[in-house]
């Protein structure tokens, strides 16, 4: 198995938005799994950091929680993204564009030397 | 996520999650609890074993216990959290030993409550602003002479004549209005009962600068101040309206009589203005009125004459720095007009006790007071500390375990750090309470028993910003103070031993423990002695000052001031008048001898010049007083050598009576009769007689030059009438007043016996020795506290060893004395440094001692030896305790 690379810092409150608008309301657990098949599983995702990140989102305003019943009827509580969390995804996705296309940039002038 | 909406909004929610702690662990615990339970399920249909399943979940989640934690931190301010967790734990700790608390608390109330208390008196007589409209806009404006210019002086040096202000009011930029007042104009009401009043001279903008309206009629306008003399308006306090006339609803308008002249009342103060002055005033007058008041002296025209005080109010937006620059401009050009000249300027934002020379007498004094307080609070706060490191010793268990489960020493010396910050909160609260409860009645208090002139000072003592901030200072302060060394010292410890709970007991309980604990109850004894000393010395002076032979008699001789000139007399007038009341006096039943002087003795009137010997080059202060030849045996001063002045002998005749020690001092060895001493105006005085030495100057004070002239007629406008009698004093008094009112009927007189004035000089000397005192008693209560409780403390940790010793064959006489010796140690070392202390510093005393000297040696023999007493009598009481242990007892006792 490749080495696992770590949560780079600041990206995973953008990875649990991404997730939310894909997939809808989910729990902590359902969140943490899906981040982790997406990065085809090249992530090394610490389950417990995924709480903080969840409070401070939900302190911001971005996500909003509820408790509800499970598939398997057990009870856990649900995440969904708030309208502030859309627009707050948006702004987020264009900034990570844009230092990407930054880095991007700088990496490939470097590489022509 | 960065806009400050959005961060309050988080920080909002964390601050309400503080207070909804339970129900959001329990929602924790739950939603990881599912969590966990979704994983073992993924695992387990992956084909774990239930056990591998469940230890590969938490192992991703990353346990579940610092999960939660980690979690915690986010949701509300863990710092704050732990802090409040402190508090709790603190108070907790505080309840369970309450004795301990209540002492504590009471030692730094005290404390807190006396400087709090001086504080608020001194923060109202010099810092609080003046009580006008926007004050902070007014400024006192001072001048200061750098080269030595010969300057007539009415009032303080510093201060303008109106030549200068109307140069100051008429060129300057930075003020919307300059105005200027005498501040003290002594002035008798007449009609009815005749009053002394103090009032002020004003200019016409006085009450417009200050903003002040009067409550009924008006200020003053500038047409008031249009000619000298032509506009008698006056402007009355409330209080005068009330006392004196009755709150008579239509005063404005009428005609009161000041000085012989009638003056129009235009309007009356609102209550809370008494001027601008600490000591109140009664009266407003143009200032172009003044000479109606002091006839004969036209202050006016004097450019050269400091009498009036100058208050500014600024532009808007005008800086001090700005007034100053403007100002020194005018200054300069004044300066310029006057060869020889040179001044600068003290501007400073108005409040009582502004000019350069109160601040000079003031700021010392009020430092020696602050010091004084802070030496109490300073016991205050030893005491606490010891208290405190017996404290920590009992819970060295308690520490210890706590450091050995891995609590840092910087956490354990914050959560000990909030114990006493919380003592000295509610020692500084309840203090600062009191003081700002009892401080106005102690003032009222302090005030009555001064001499009559200040007992109405206009100080507001009531606590406003500055005092809540310096109570809340200097509570944190203490609490730092009494805290810091007792929680670095208790959060050192070695683990091993205070877990056996055997150091405790042991020798070897803390020798830094011990050394520190000594150090503060040694410190506490030097302040105490200081404190008490400095209280002992002033207590001997005033036994000095009762008993101390004045070298003139006091007893059976009345005085009685006239001011003829304020009366509008003339010299002819006042000696006609002076001549019959004499005459009538000496008419009178049981009045042995009439006398009249310049300066009455001890009545706090000084004369002084400059003399010169001929044939001496230097010059020589020498005070002086004009008598009449009846002074003598009046006031029963022997002259020892030469005559005595004959009647008739005027200022005219070139002729002087000197005091012993000042002929010793200026002609030594030789016989003084026929001296001559020259004035400044060249006129030479030849002696003719030798006065024994009396202190009719300064109280306690021998050695000053002392010289007699012979009264004149011009000294019958301003004199001192002094009566020796043999009958009661009530009935020769009435005579006299009698008398005085039958040759005018509204002159204003008071007749008193010359004793009365000793009270003048004691009093100040008796509120400091009051003060002193129960500074002193306050440090000693405290201080044999500490000792006491350091005694005791030493003795139950010493139980065993003392079984021991008694076991081995000590009998508890020796144990009493190996106690009584440990504990005097640290005594005697602070006491002799407090001796040292208090004579290296005891001078500072010298003008309240009357003679007496700073280092008496009653006072520093019977002072150390009192303090002694309590701290044997303090260590006495825990050291019989230790002779009375049973050997067999203490030594089971582990």
């Amino acid at each position: 198995m490749a080495e696992k690379k770590d949560v780079l810092q600041g990206t995973l409150a953008l990875m649990i938005l991404k997730t939310l608008e894909a997939l809808g309301p989910l729990h902590g657990y359902g969140i943490a799994r899906r981040i982790e098949q997406t990065s085809g599983d090249l992530l090394s995702l610490n389950y417990g950091t995924l709480y903080p990140a969840l409070l401070k989102l939900e302190q911001e305003g971005s996500i909003s929680a509820e408790w509800g019943v499970s598939d398997n009827n057990r009870k856990a509580k649900y995440y969904k993204l708030t309208r502030a969390g859309h627009r707050e995804l948006e702004r987020e996705t264009r900034e990570w564009h844009e230092t990407a296309a930054i880095l991007q940039r700088f990496l490939a002038a470097s590489e022509e030397r | 996520m960065s806009t400050p909406l959005v961060f309050f909004r988080a920080a909002f929610l964390r601050f309400i999650n503080l207070f909804r702690k339970q129900k959001l662990d329990h929602e924790l615990s739950a939603e990881l609890d599912a969590h966990l339970q979704f994983h073992i399920e993924d695992n387990l249909r992956a084909g774990m074993l239930a056990v591998e399943a469940r230890r590969r979940a938490l192992l991703k989640l990353g346990g579940l216990e610092p999960t939660k934690e980690n979690y915690r931190d986010h949701r509300g301010f863990p710092f704050l959290e732990s802090i409040i967790q402190d508090i709790r734990f603190a108070l907790r700790m505080l309840s369970k030993s309450l004795p301990f608390t209540v002492a504590s608390v009471l030692a730094t109330a005290l404390g807190v409550g006396l400087n709090v208390g001086i504080f608020s008196v001194l923060n109202g007589a010099t810092l609080r602003l003046l009580p006008i409209p926007r004050a902070e806009q007014v400024v006192s404006v001072n001048q200061i002479f750098h080269r030595r210019t010969i300057r007539n002086t009415h009032g303080e040096t510093s201060m303008f004549s109106y030549a200068e202000y109307v140069d100051y009011r008429d060129q300057n930029h930075v003020f919307t209005g300059l105005a200027a007042y005498e501040p003290f104009l002594e002035a008798t009401l007449a009609g009815g009962k005749t009053r002394q009043l103090l009032g002020a001279a004003t200019s016409c903008n006085y009450f417009d600068v200050l903003s002040e309206h009067p409550a009924q009629g008006r200020g003053f306008v500038d047409t008031d101040c249009a000619a000298p003399g032509e506009s008698a308006v006056i402007v009355v306090s409330d209080g005068l309206w009330r006392d004196t006339f009755a709150s008579d609803s239509s005063l404005v308008g009428k005609r009161i009589v000041l000085n012989r002249t009638a003056f129009t009342v235009v309007g009356i103060a609102r209550p809370e203005f008494t001027g601008t002055e600490p000591i109140p005033n009664t009266f407003w007058v143009p200032v172009t009125m003044q000479e109606s008041l002091e006839p004969g002296r036209d202050r006016l025209a004097d450019k050269n004459l400091s009498w009036l005080a100058l208050l500014g109010r600024t532009r808007p937006g005008v800086s001090i720095k700005r007034v100053r620059a403007d100002l020194e401009v005018i200054a300069g050009r004044i300066d310029q007009q006057n060869p020889g000249r040179a001044t600068s300027l003290a501007i400073r934002t108005a409040t009582f006790f502004g000019s350069p020379e109160e601040r000079e007498f003031l700021l010392p004094v009020a430092s020696v007071v602050l010091a004084a307080f802070g030496l109490v609070l300073l016991i205050a706060c030893a005491n606490v500390a010891n208290l405190l490191l017996v404290r920590a010793s009992i819970r060295r268990k308690e520490i210890a375990m706590r450091l050995s489960i891995g609590a840092s020493r910087w956490r354990l010396v914050r959560q000990l750090l909030t114990e006493s910050l919380l003592l000295s909160l509610f020692g500084g609260v309840l203090g600062s309470l009191l003081a700002f409860w009892s401080f106005t009645s102690i003032m009222q208090f302090v005030t009555s028993h001064l001499p009559r002139t200040f007992s109405t000072l206009a100080v507001n003592v009531a606590p406003d910003m500055r005092v809540l901030a310096y109570a809340l200072a200097l509570t944190f302060f203490t609490g730092i103070a009494f805290g810091l060394i007792p929680a670095l010292q208790s959060s050192r410890l070695d683990l091993n031993t205070a877990l056996k709970g055997d150091g405790a007991r042991s020798g070897r309980g803390g020798k830094s423990g011990q050394f520190l604990r000594n150090v503060l109850v040694g410190a506490q004894i030097a302040v105490c002695m200081i404190l008490l000393l400095a209280a002992g010395l002033l207590l001997r002076g005033l036994y000095h000052a009762q008993t101390v032979d004045l070298g003139f008699q006091m007893k059976g001789v009345t005085t009685t001031f006239l001011n003829l000139m304020s009366q509008g007399y003339d010299e002819n007038r006042a000696t006609a008048f002076t001549r019959s009341l004499r005459e009538r006096i000496a008419g009178l039943p049981g009045v042995t001898e009439v006398a009249q002087a310049e300066c009455a003795p001890l009545s706090h009137d000084f004369s002084a010049d400059n003399f010169t010997v001929p044939g001496r080059a230097d010059k020589v202060a020498i005070e002086y007083n004009h008598v009449s030849p009846e002074y003598f045996p009046v006031v029963g001063i022997p002259i020892v050598r030469g005559r005595s002045f004959r009647p008739g002998e005027s200022h005219d005749a070139p002729v002087i009576i000197v005091t012993e020690s000042t002929a010793q001092r200026l002609w030594p060895g030789v016989d003084p009769l026929g001296k001559t001493l020259r004035e400044a105006t060249g006129r030479e005085y030849s002696v003719i007689g030798v006065a024994k030495d009396a202190q009719v100057s300064h109280l306690g004070d021998l050695n000053t030059n002392y010289l007699y002239f012979p009264s004149g007629s011009e000294d019958n406008l301003r004199t001192y009438v002094l009566v020796r009698f043999a009958g009661s004093f009530v009935a020769t008094a009435k005579g006299i007043h009698d008398a005085v009112l039958s040759l005018d009927v509204e002159m204003p007189v008071e007749v008193t016996k010359l004793e009365d004035y000793l009270e003048v000089w004691r009093s100040p000397s008796r509120i400091v020795v009051a003060l002193s005192a129960a500074l002193g008693a306050l440090a000693l209560l405290l201080a044999s506290i500490g000792v006491y409780a350091m005694v005791s403390y030493t003795v139950n940790q010493r139980v065993r060893e003392i079984g021991i010793r008694m076991a081995l064959g000590a009998d508890s006489a020796e144990v009493k004395s190996l106690v009584l010796l440990q504990a005097m140690r640290p005594v005697v070392i602070g006491g002799l440094t407090g001796v040292v202390g208090c004579a290296a510093v005891s001078w500072m005393l010298s003008s309240m001692l009357f003679g007496l000297g700073p280092r008496d040696p009653i006072a520093f023999i019977t002072v150390p030896a009192l303090l002694l007493a309590v701290a044997l009598l303090a260590s006495y009481i825990p050291a019989r305790r230790a002779a009375k242990v049973d050997p067999m007892v203490s030594l089971r006792y582990e």
